[in-house]
């Protein structure tokens, strides 16, 4: 497994006079955990707006590298192709379809394969059974992630009525039913107990292993804020301050890395 | 001074004189818009002059109903229930809901041959089944995927001028007109859709309700073509699949086919069946359509359109797939008023009709099939219903609208049913459901 999936090259993204994010390089390795950390306001989110397609960056190269050997480049692509291509996300702020049930959430992330087998809508208006396996074919597939993410008992309630940690789970299944090569998240520990980031962290781990169903391993590009879990699942860590890379390595080295120590004490250049 | 509950005697005096101030002021506001209203009106008088008549009696009338009406109400709020067992009555009135729509459908198909039905009534009948159509079909486009279209006039116009203008310079009969009518709709729709599909809440708004006027008055303008103010008339009425509704009775028509009295009424139960037809199958496309994955991704553009950049669906095919789809059904709508009607002119095409048609929506509840259909016979039926009341009519009718969106701000049905469920089907409350910001 010494592959990379996503490779980031020489990324800049400027906000007007605002260089946000400045000449960042690094690569998630497949099959891996890979957390972007760093102190607020150091360019993390613009970082993955950039890869999710959100934004589209000033500077630099972002490839994806798929199982089958092609390769993408995201740069290029606008945000639905980049999803298409593989790449699959949550939000900082939880974006799910309130109003529709759980299991109707995790329909709408296989839009693409249903879609496809409606043949351009009329074999699904006419209930051709080609469809209809399509569809039974989904609903076993969002049923594995709700048992994965333990929301199988409220599959038929709206999203927007579940407890907070519930949805925040939701959100990653729904990226998992993408069948994603890459799965992106968003601080997904914020707002969680103690005891619902333990078992977050269990999810992120038995999905880059590919245990949560039967699905193939995933590797996960992760922002956290959140030390003991970043530290306790983390295969890689990049350190961002000011837009920069400031540090990179295996969690043993991130934590005693002096310039990342300074980075979040906020000690001066001089001091550090 | 607020009393303990314990004191209710006590606590009665100043609830009545609240109430007596706010029923003042409800009453202060009700005479400054009636004397205007009611109060001052302006008749012909015999020489043909204008003079202003004064109806005083009337406005203090309707200024003591609104101070007792106001008076009552707020005593009335003053204990306001509870709000237990809400719940099981959502829950009893979903249960009602699901043989209700039945027994609607079959009074509809079964009105024609009610006795004490005549022309009239199935006239109206007809009107009220054309705004459940085009409200039916508005409803993919504002209730699906929760794009505020204002100008949905625009194209039910392009499907009447459409089947008019084919009939009379080609020729062409009324079925094969149907199909183009709502093609040419639909194109319409995807033309309109492309530079609006950046635009989003208010912005959108205003830009499809400019559409809506800009196609009205190109028609009223174009006289070469459309006649311009004059419209079209002489539009041929429909035939019953090539048997014209004629009083000979020859062996041709409809009457000497089928060996029956040759009769007005024919054409009139065979258009009311038309239009049921057309409004049906508007509805079977709606239902079916939003179980597939197009109407679930309609839904979660409404809900939230990031996410469902974010899940890899196009938003500009499927926004332009909900406003094609609407618009076919409003150019459906359209050749079958211009043959009713067998004239047309862009008179007919108004804001005004619009409005009417997206109230018939929010009213009956944003997604919801059969509280559309209620809200159009409400919104037709009703406003016929008190045509006897003359100029008080869109006072009632107001008063109805805002009744309802007081009573049941989310419209008369605002749950939704789920499209796909795993255990029971269940309503989801419309606190979760998000309306759309276009």
């Amino acid at each position: 497994m010494s592959t990379e999936i996503l490779r980031v090259e020489a990324l800049s993204m400027r906000f007007g006079g605002l260089l946000a994010v400045d000449a960042v390089d690094f690569e998630v390795q497949r099959g891996s955990i890979t957390a972007l950390i760093g102190p607020n306001g150091a360019g993390k989110t613009t970082v993955f707006n950039c890869i999710t397609g959100f934004y589209r960056p000033t500077g630099g190269q972002i490839s994806l590298r798929r199982a089958d050997g092609s390769v993408a480049s995201l740069h290029r692509l606008k945000d639905h192709r980049i999803a298409r291509a593989g790449v699959a996300r949550t939000f900082q702020n939880i974006r799910l379809f309130a109003g529709m049930t759980v299991l109707e959430n995790l329909l709408i992330a296989q839009h693409l394969k249903l879609q496809k087998a409606t043949w351009h809508g009329i074999g699904a208006m006419l209930g051709f059974p080609a469809y209809r396996a399509a569809e039974a074919e989904a609903i076993n597939r969002a049923v594995e992630w709700l048992r994965a993410t333990d929301l199988l008992d409220r599959a038929d309630d709206a999203a927007g009525g579940l407890p907070y940690g519930a949805q925040r789970r939701l959100e990653i299944a729904r990226a998992m039913c993408m069948t994603p090569a890459l799965l992106c998240l968003d601080e997904p520990a914020a707002g969680l107990n103690p005891r619902e980031s333990d078992d977050l962290a269990k999810l992120l781990v038995s999905i880059r292993d590919g245990t949560a169903t039967r699905s193939d391993p995933t590797s996960i590009l992760l922002i956290e804020h959140d030390m003991g879990i970043v530290m306790r699942i983390s295969d890689h860590i990049v350190v961002l301050d000011h837009g920069k890379k400031i540090a990179e390595g295996p969690p043993d080295l991130i934590r005693s890395d002096r310039h990342v120590i300074a980075a979040y004490l906020g000690e001066d250049e001089d001091a550090a | 001074m607020t009393s303990p509950p314990a004191a209710a005697p006590h606590a009665f005096q100043p609830r009545l004189l609240a109430a007596l101030l706010d029923a003042s002021k409800a009453t202060a506001v009700a005479f400054g818009l009636f004397v205007v209203m009611v109060g001052l009106r302006t008749d012909v008088g015999p020489t043909g002059a204008l003079f202003l008549r004064t109806r005083w009696p009337d406005v203090a009338w309707l200024c003591a109903a609104v101070f007792v009406a106001r008076l009552a109400m707020a005593l009335w709020a003053g204990r306001r229930l509870p709000a237990v067992g809400s719940a099981r009555r959502a829950a009893a009135l979903s249960r009602a809901g699901l043989f209700f729509g039945p027994a609607l459908l079959a009074i509809a198909l079964i009105l024609p041959f009610v006795p004490g039905i005549g022309r009239y009534e199935l006239d109206l009948g007809i009107l009220v089944l054309t705004y459940v159509m085009l409200g039916w079909g508005l409803n993919i486009v504002v209730g699906l995927a929760g794009l505020l279209d204002l100008g949905y006039v625009a194209f039910y116009a392009v499907g009447a001028y459409s089947y008019a203008l084919l009939a009379q310079y080609f020729g062409l009969s009324f079925w094969i007109c149907l199909p183009l009518a709502g093609i040419l709709a639909a194109f319409w729709g995807v033309l309109l859709g492309f530079p609006v599909l950046r635009l989003r809440g208010d912005y959108l708004a205003i830009v499809t309700l400019a559409f809506g006027e800009i196609i009205r008055i190109v028609l009223l303008n174009w006289v070469e073509l459309t006649g311009g103010p004059n419209g079209i008339s002489g539009i041929p009425r429909p035939t019953f699949f090539g048997l014209p509704f004629s009083m000979s009775g020859g062996p041709g028509t409809f009457a000497g086919f089928f060996g029956l009295e040759p009769s007005p009424s024919h054409r009139v139960i065979f258009l009311y069946y038309l239009i049921l037809a057309l409004a049906l199958l508007t509805n079977w496309v709606a239902i079916r359509i939003r179980r597939q994955p197009i109407g679930r991704a309609w839904e979660a553009l409404r809900e939230d359109e990031i996410a469902c950049r974010a899940l890899g669906i196009n938003i500009t095919n499927t926004k332009l797939t909900a406003f094609a789809l609407g618009a076919m059904f409003a150019g459906f709508a359209g050749a079958f008023f211009a043959t009713r009607q067998a004239f047309i002119s862009p008179e007919s095409f108004t804001f005004i009709e619009s409005a009417i048609i997206l109230a018939i929506v929010v009213l009956g509840g944003l997604g919801s099939q059969i509280g559309i259909a209620v809200a159009a016979i409400i919104m037709i039926g009703g406003f016929e219903l008190f045509r006897d009341l003359e100029e008080y009519r869109m006072l009632v009718f107001g008063a109805a609208m805002v009744t309802i969106m007081v009573l049941r701000p989310r419209g008369l049905v605002g749950s939704r049913a789920p499209s796909v469920v795993l255990g029971a089907q269940r309503r989801i409350d419309a606190q979760h459901v998000s309306e759309g910001r276009g």
